[in-house]
């Protein structure tokens, strides 16, 4: 078990001096980067002022309001309170899965909200009570950022796996109905989409755990060192988050597909594909084959 | 007692996208027969055929197989006895041989494996190169891959066939060759097929008076 020392989210513990405390004034000197930016655009007519303000101030109200509500339920101190934002914050991942994907079928959101929630609160959980050893189980300090990693990837993990296994069942349904028509089970027909799937969907993290250290600091563990944690905790705990966002992915992505199989076959081993519905691009493609 | 037919598609309807596609069709398949089954083009006999082995829900009456009705979990099972052969062939990435083999992996082959000899000499028949085993099935020409989904077909020993045109797009030997063989194999082993097909000279020369004019029962396909 890693000592729980040094905490993700808030400031405490620190090893050496500790955080520089950044206040309003802080804040607004990095506003002047963005203003840099915006004023470049300007310089070079590249049209992106409106969008980067735009964006700019998104990301200072999310923020903020994300500030407020960690610090209302880390004050709470309340199993129930931490558990329902969890819920919350896995179905937007679930959402914002299927809303990236180009196709659709009846019950995909269920299936993708669903699939995360497992994911998302089994991968948090199994890291914080049996890595960690988080006390108690649902601190919100430690369960909550960790979720969100969790989620994040899973979610790129679950919108790829879809995306693939939806657009090779939707453009080689004659295939699969080949396979199907000669002996094929459900199953057997469907193996080669899914394995693809579910690789595509595992892509990201494999990508970015064979470059982790060499190309990328990641944010987490930058954070920490900023913070003034001992970079040696931070890298045990970077690793343990790679791992656990190796095994999110995996388990978002199998899931999903599975999900996406039991809908679109049926129990007469045939291929409900008339049940996938292209969305923008998709629709194009389909029409052209 | 005579033997049940081995496909009886029964008062067959169909229905697609919320459409009535096939209402009340019915056929029946005896070993060694040919029915030639007949309609408007783009009338629903595909749907049909795809929806006498499973592969499309139907909305109302029973496809029996040697006098049973199918259950779910028999699908895979009856497709390897009665073997659809869809109009345009969708091989899977990979060689001629795998094409072939492909099928003798899943779990109702029970074990039997491709006899490469007989694959061989049935694309001979057929008039596909039976040296070009090895290469990419998907760079033969259409009408070859054609002919190559029947001899997987074939390669089942299937109790029958339901073909859907086989020979659109074939040249007139081409065509031969595969009317030939179906009618020796129909006298040599019993092999039943229906046929679909647009072509009425065919349909008289494969079944006889066996035709089955499903006009009545087509209500065409959504496009």
């Amino acid at each position: 078990m890693i000592p729980p020392v040094a905490p993700l989210a808030a400031a405490a513990a620190p090893v050496k001096a500790g955080a520089i405390h950044l206040g309003p004034l802080d804040l607004l000197a990095a506003a002047a980067l963005v203003a840099l930016a915006g004023a470049l655009s300007v310089a070079l007519r590249l049209g992106l002022l409106p969008k980067l303000a735009v964006a700019a101030l998104r990301t200072v109200v999310q923020l903020v309001l994300l500030g407020q509500v960690l610090t209302w339920v880390f004050g709470l101190d309340s199993p129930v309170v931490v558990l329902l934002l969890m819920l919350l914050m896995a179905v937007a991942a679930g959402h914002a899965a299927v809303g990236r994907s180009s196709r659709a079928f009846p019950g995909i959101l269920t299936g993708a909200v669903a699939t995360l929630v497992v994911t998302g609160l089994a991968t948090t959980f199994a890291v914080t009570t049996v890595i960690i050893g988080v006390d108690p189980w649902y601190e919100p300090q430690y369960v909550v950022p960790l979720l969100g990693m969790v989620l994040g990837n899973a979610l790129t993990g679950v919108s790829l796996c879809l995306d693939a296994l939806l657009e090779s069942l939707d453009l080689r349904r004659d295939v699969v109905e080949m396979e199907l028509a000669h002996g094929a089970t459900a199953w057997e027909a469907a193996r080669a989409p899914l394995t693809d799937a579910v690789r595509r969907g595992m892509i990201p993290i494999l990508n970015s755990m064979t470059v982790v250290g060499i190309v990328s600091l990641p944010g987490m563990m930058t954070g920490q060192i900023l913070q003034g944690a001992d970079p040696t905790q931070a890298i045990a705990y970077q690793i343990v988050v790679m791992f656990m966002l190796a095994a999110a992915s995996a388990l978002g992505s199998i899931g999903v597909a599975f999900v996406a199989f039991r809908r679109l076959f049926t129990a007469g081993h045939a291929l409900r594909a008339d049940l996938i519905r292209p969305r923008g691009a998709a629709r194009e493609a389909r029409r052209r084959s | 007692m005579e033997r049940p037919p081995i496909l009886e598609v029964d008062a067959l309807s169909v229905a697609l996208g919320g459409r009535e596609v096939v209402v009340g069709a019915s056929f029946a398949l005896r070993a060694g027969a040919r029915v030639a089954l007949v309609g408007p083009s783009g009338g629903g006999k595909s749907t049909l055929l795809r929806a006498a082995v499973g592969l499309i829900p139907a909305a109302s009456g029973a496809v029996r197989f040697q006098g049973a009705p199918v259950t779910a979990a028999d699908w895979p099972r009856v497709r390897r006895r009665v073997v659809l052969v869809a109009q345009r062939p969708a091989l899977a990435a990979g060689t001629v041989r795998d094409a072939l083999a492909a099928p003798f992996r899943y779990k109702s082959a029970g074990g039997a494996s491709l006899d490469a000899a007989r694959a061989a000499s049935l694309l001979a028949r057929l008039g596909l190169d039976p040296d070009r085993l090895d290469d990419p099935a998907r760079h033969l020409s259409e009408g070859q891959q054609k002919r190559l989904a029947l001899a997987r077909a074939l390669l089942l020993d299937p109790d029958a066939l339901l073909l859907d045109e086989p020979t659109t797009g074939l040249d007139p030997a081409a065509t031969e060759r595969v009317e030939a063989l179906l009618v020796e194999l129909g006298a040599a082993s019993g092999l039943a097929c229906a046929v679909v097909t647009h072509d009425r000279a065919q349909a008289d020369r494969l079944a006889g008076a066996d035709v089955v004019d499903l006009s009545p029962h087509l209500r065409g396909s959504p496009p």
